[in-house]
């Protein structure tokens, strides 16, 4: 899983969840995309998972492009535990997505391959997302 | 390449408050500058500008009040959702006039389908004269071997079309297909941050 070799601060303020993409919203590695439609919080799990997915559909065929990290921690005190006392415990690492931008990009396998493959990643994506083409030049 | 006539008309008021009600009014705003002279602003009909636009380096003949000009779409900013057309800048060109541009690079034939062609570069700068702009450019990649490139030297230029960018640029390159699923990275042994920093 995807998880930064090392943080300035182990603990972090929430990312802010508004506004839209300003960069990396058109295909430019690949020749398709999956592309958010929605803000949201992708785990490193979530990224594995859609990653595996991809991978095992278009079998040796293809390449994947993962253009988001998650370099944001996530923490969560214990449960049954009284306020205060401090913040609680990094759980999770996050890539903090906004609307339109292109998380996974694929190439080398046909257009009907690609869009099963990167349906079936989407659906492991807590938000909603499209499959875009590459724009010519 | 054909041109595309476009009535334009001059627009004297400015900032995000005045674009977005060109762009509710069905409107386009645009720049126009290039050969020193002072940028006019003006704002162009959407949907005649969106469906010019569906090719690229496409010249265009505004039609202004001071009289026509040609122009080359320079930057054209897009919506990232609904892809519809913000903003675009235009560079101004004459007749005869030789531009450096970027046209997009196509690969004609087959290679060796054990690899994986990656685009290394989709388009190629080229010089070319301003009417005669051509749309794409081939690359024959044929019998093309796994761990080799094409370069930009390889690609066929049209009469009167000459290479800018370094003829050593890689377009495509086959690379051999994985052989086991990948690991993404290295899997960490625990969740928690590598490198605790000192709070």
């Amino acid at each position: 899983m995807l998880i930064p070799r090392k943080v300035r601060h182990r603990k972090q303020h929430h990312p802010s969840r508004s506004g839209a993409a300003k960069g990396g919203t058109a295909v430019t590695f690949g020749d398709f995309g999956i592309q958010a439609l929605e803000n949201s919080y992708v785990t490193n799990r979530q990224i594995e998972a859609a990653r595996i997915a991809m991978t095992r559909h278009i079998k040796r065929g293809g390449k994947v492009w993962i253009n988001i990290f998650p370099d944001r921690p996530i923490t969560k005190k214990p449960a049954e535990t009284r306020m205060g006392s401090g913040k609680g415990s990094p759980e999770w690492w996050v890539a903090n997505v906004k609307v339109g931008r292109v998380m996974f990009e694929l190439s080398g396998v046909t257009e009907e391959v690609a869009r099963e493959a990167m349906t079936r990643a989407i659906h492991k994506l807590p938000m909603k997302c499209r499959v875009v083409r590459r724009e010519e030049a | 390449m054909a041109e595309i006539s476009i009535a334009a008309t001059i627009r004297n008021e400015f900032g995000k408050g005045a674009a977005r009600r060109a762009r509710r009014d069905g409107l386009v705003p645009a720049v126009i500058y290039g050969h020193g002279s002072t940028p006019r602003h003006v704002t162009l009909p959407a949907h005649q500008l969106m469906l010019a636009l569906k090719a690229h380096n496409v010249l265009l003949d505004l039609q202004l009040e001071g009289g026509a000009q040609l122009v080359l779409p320079k930057s054209v900013v897009r919506h990232a959702i609904k892809n519809s057309i913000e903003h675009v800048d235009f560079i101004e060109v004459r007749r005869g006039e030789k531009v450096i541009i970027d046209i997009a690079v196509h690969t004609a034939g087959d290679a060796d389908r054990d690899g994986i062609l990656e685009h290394v570069n989709n388009t190629i700068s080229v010089r070319a004269e301003a009417t005669a702009i051509p749309t794409e450019l081939i690359l024959d990649i044929q019998g093309l071997k796994i761990g080799h490139s094409k370069y930009a030297s390889d690609v066929v230029l049209p009469a009167g079309v000459e290479l800018v960018s370094a003829p050593d640029t890689i377009i495509v390159h086959l690379a051999d297909k994985p052989t086991h699923d990948e690991p993404s990275a290295p899997a960490p042994t625990d969740v928690a941050p590598a490198a605790p920093a000192a709070e």
